[in-house]
């Protein structure tokens, strides 16, 4: 796997687990291997009959674990929700799933109308044009520091910048909880040192949304960093060293080289990032219920509480896809605007 | 390609339908009581492990039945009850708080309550009356819990007041009191807002006369008791008296102990609590009944005893919950874990006959009012939770909060 061409993305995403990378290798990993770049193209056709032979029937002996685990824990929840989506499953539904009724794009056309919906949907935004450039940037700041100036103490930070991605959350919570209290947290402390009383962080409107960036922001930048490391360090030192004999500075090395030679880790980490933060779900959940006022309420929060609270399934179901779309197509977006930009 | 996607969603929900309910009608024939079988019961939190202690006694006395408690965590319990009742798999008993026993019973997994066998008499009636739905009872009370107020007995001396409050002016000049002249930043703990902000909000709707949805399932928050009790509520924080906003899952036990917070409406469970984590408040603090307006009305909560009505063992399980709920067991159960017996005659001796602080909440049940067994009960609370916060942080009058929730209510319960 660490071989795939000096992509640096590539193996980390796989560590990650689950990441939109790792799903589809193991089913066609077996087929490509074997019959070359133009073997799918056979199967369709004539080539179909000879290919039931031992070759094929093992490729698909292999798979047939992780088909069977796809089909049943992906690809019918999937389609299930589309599906439910179009109806107006509830509760009674649960156990007499055939009273749901078809009620087309009901469900869809009552989302636009519903504040809290709408609530949420800015709520998500916000979170993601604020915390997505946040954590790209002090991601890269930390990866460029890391991979340059300190020497000794390197795998200290590095491990240090990265325990936050793997604390538990609800860890994570009763430590920024401490952090963030009014009345004898850490920052409350601090300010009445200095004489000066500590905001309600949580508990105000305007600044629990920000507390809850800077928290995941904080959670989520060792995955950034981890990733911009390594695509540093797959930049050949020999690229840097002919730079520096032209005379490039440490500005424009970063600037010609390395920025550039990032590309691909960069396109790959704003991606994984911005789904990441579209799906916002724990920070406001164990901190704030979505409170104060609905001023943290987001998306995928808002979506659980219908469903799991108050059992609207079909209207939750709608929700997830309207999600759906969106990140789909602001994923779409992001691969035309930052691919195509070095060619 | 419009109506083929149209049919193929249509045909995934029929294929989602019909394998739920394969899966659910799998209703064996029943056991009579007498014969050898396993009974198994979920039971949450802190009960779930207390009961296995019971069934190991019951379960020498009664040979031929083996019982399997299985504990539930209350964070997870509702979500895992809901699944079981789906695929068809609920266990023979359950313990089922209040607020779910309406969503259930909608469910139609439960099997009604043999009356016969359980004497709606021997219950406090807001114990029973959590299990009724529609006039059917579907659960047997297993223990119940009600709010009192809690108040730190040595800084209400230091402020000069020398007994608890009787009425609401009584607890406001108190509040002020304490605040003013004792160690505390605060009166009183009141829950300004957030998710179930209602629970803290009862003592003051119920004694005021008010009501979120009446007798007949109409809603009737729109009245002028709330409004006034919205408006008492909101006072405290208005004027400083309560905090304006706290974190989810605040617990004020800790403010309690520092007498930051010298008073606050809990349940019995607090009592232990305060003995067990604080022993040096010993003598400090006591219980008295929530102060009345029109009347002094707490709310009521606990748990009930379900039968799932596809258990092939339901005479089985019927006479363990009657050992679990009569006289003798529900004293012993009173001994385990403090919860408060839901059978009247169990506080005819012992501690509870004799412990006065167990009286005030004796007494503060026999009046206590439950929230009915609906549905959609937990969505109706998040419109009420919304209105008292609406008020609290001062963004809306009592009367608009009370009538913008009251046409959301209208929506729900119909």
């Amino acid at each position: 796997m660490s071989t795939t061409s000096g992509k640096a993305a590539a193996p980390v995403a796989g560590a990650r687990g689950g990441g939109p990378g790792t799903a589809p290798s193991p089913a066609t990993g077996s087929e490509d291997g074997r019959e070359g770049p133009d073997g799918r193209r056979r199967e369709h056709g004539r080539g179909r009959k000879r290919g039931l032979g031992v070759q094929n029937w093992a490729g698909w002996l292999f798979s047939t674990p992780f088909l069977v685990l796809f089909t049943v824990f992906m690809a019918f929840p999937i389609v299930a929700t589309l599906a439910m989506s179009f109806t107006d499953f509830g509760l009674r539904n649960v156990t007499r799933p055939w009273e749901a009724n078809f009620i087309g794009f009901e469900n869809y056309t009552k989302l636009f109308g519903d504040e809290k919906f709408l609530t949420a949907l800015f709520n998500t935004g916000y979170f993601v044009v604020i915390g997505v450039p946040l954590t790209l940037f002090l991601g890269l700041l930390v990866a460029v520091l890391l991979n340059n100036g300190i020497d000794r103490a390197r795998t200290f930070f590095r491990v240090g910048f990265y325990a936050p991605v793997v604390t538990s959350i609800v860890a994570v919570a009763v430590v920024w909880r401490f952090v963030l209290d009014p009345s004898d947290g850490l920052i409350a402390g601090l300010c009445a040192e200095l004489g000066l009383t500590a905001p309600d962080f949580l508990g105000s409107e305007t600044l629990a949304m920000p507390s809850l960036i800077a928290m995941a922001v904080w959670r989520n930048l060792g995955t950034v960093m981890v990733l911009f490391i390594a695509g540093l360090q797959a930049i050949p030192t020999e690229v840097r060293e002919a730079a520096k004999l032209d005379g490039a500075g440490a500005w424009q090395e970063l600037r010609r080289i390395t920025v550039p030679l990032l590309r691909p880790t960069l396109l790959y980490a704003t991606v994984i990032t911005t789904i990441g933060y579209l799906n916002v779900f724990e920070e406001p959940f164990v901190m704030t219920q979505g409170g104060p006022s609905d001023s943290t309420l987001t998306v995928s929060l808002n979506m659980y509480r219908e469903g799991f609270n108050f059992f609207h399934m079909g209207y939750a179901s709608a929700m997830a896809y309207v999600l759906f779309v969106v990140i789909m197509g602001i994923t779409v977006l992001q691969l035309r605007l930052l691919k195509d930009n070095t060619k | 390609m419009h109506r083929a996607a149209r049919t193929a969603s249509v045909a995934i929900a029929l294929a989602t339908a019909f394998a739920v309910t394969a899966c659910g009608s799998s209703a064996g024939d029943e056991v009579a009581a007498d014969k050898k079988q396993t009974l198994t019961v979920w039971a949450m939190g802190a009960e779930g492990e207390k009961l296995a202690e019971v069934a190991e006694k019951y379960e020498k006395a009664n040979p031929n039945i083996t019982v399997k408690v299985t504990p539930v965590g209350w964070d997870v319990a509702h979500q895992k009850l809901v699944s079981a009742a789906a695929a068809g798999k609920l266990p023979d008993v359950a313990q089922m708080g209040g607020s779910y026993l309406g969503e259930f019973a909608e469910l139609g997994v439960l099997e009604p309550v043999d009356t016969k066998t359980f004497d709606k008499k021997d219950f406090f009636p807001a114990g029973w009356q959590q299990g009724e739905v529609d006039g059917t009872s579907y659960g047997v009370p297993w223990y119940v819990d009600t709010r009192v107020l809690y108040y730190r007995t040595d800084l209400a001396k230091k402020a000069g007041v020398g007994k608890p409050p009787a009425d609401w002016k009584g607890l406001r000049d108190m509040a002020s009191a304490l605040r003013d002249k004792g160690d505390g930043k605060w009166g009183i703990y009141l829950q300004p807002r957030g998710l179930d902000t209602v629970q803290s909000f009862y003592p003051f709707l119920y004694s005021a006369g008010g009501e979120i949805v009446d007798g007949d399932g109409k809603a009737a928050f729109d009245s002028p008791a709330t409004v006034k009790a919205l408006k008492e509520y909101g006072a405290y924080m208005k004027d400083g008296l309560s905090m304006k906003s706290s974190q989810p899952g605040y617990d004020p036990l800790k403010d309690f102990n520092t007498g930051d917070v010298p008073m606050f409406f809990s349940g019995p469970w607090i009592s232990t609590l305060i003995k067990d984590q604080y022993p040096g408040l010993k003598g400090k603090w006591g219980v008295a009944p929530v102060p009345a307006d029109k009347t002094s009305t707490s709310m009521a909560g606990g748990s009930s005893l379900v039968i799932s009505k596809d258990s092939p063992h339901k005479a089985a399980a019927k006479e363990f919950i009657q050992h679990l709920t009569d006289t003798k067991g529900q004293a012993d159960w009173f001994e385990r874990t403090s919860d408060l017996p839901a059978n009247t005659k169990a506080w005819e001796s012992g501690e509870l006959a004799d412990n006065p602080d167990l009286q005030v909440f004796k007494k503060q049940m026999e009046t206590a009012k439950t929230s009915p067994a609906l549905a959609k009960w937990t969505e109706v609370t998040s419109k009420v939770d919304a209105a008292i916060e609406s008020v609290t942080q001062g963004k809306a009058s009592a009367e608009d909060a009370a009538e913008k929730a009251q046409s959301e209510i209208e929506n729900l319960v119909k």
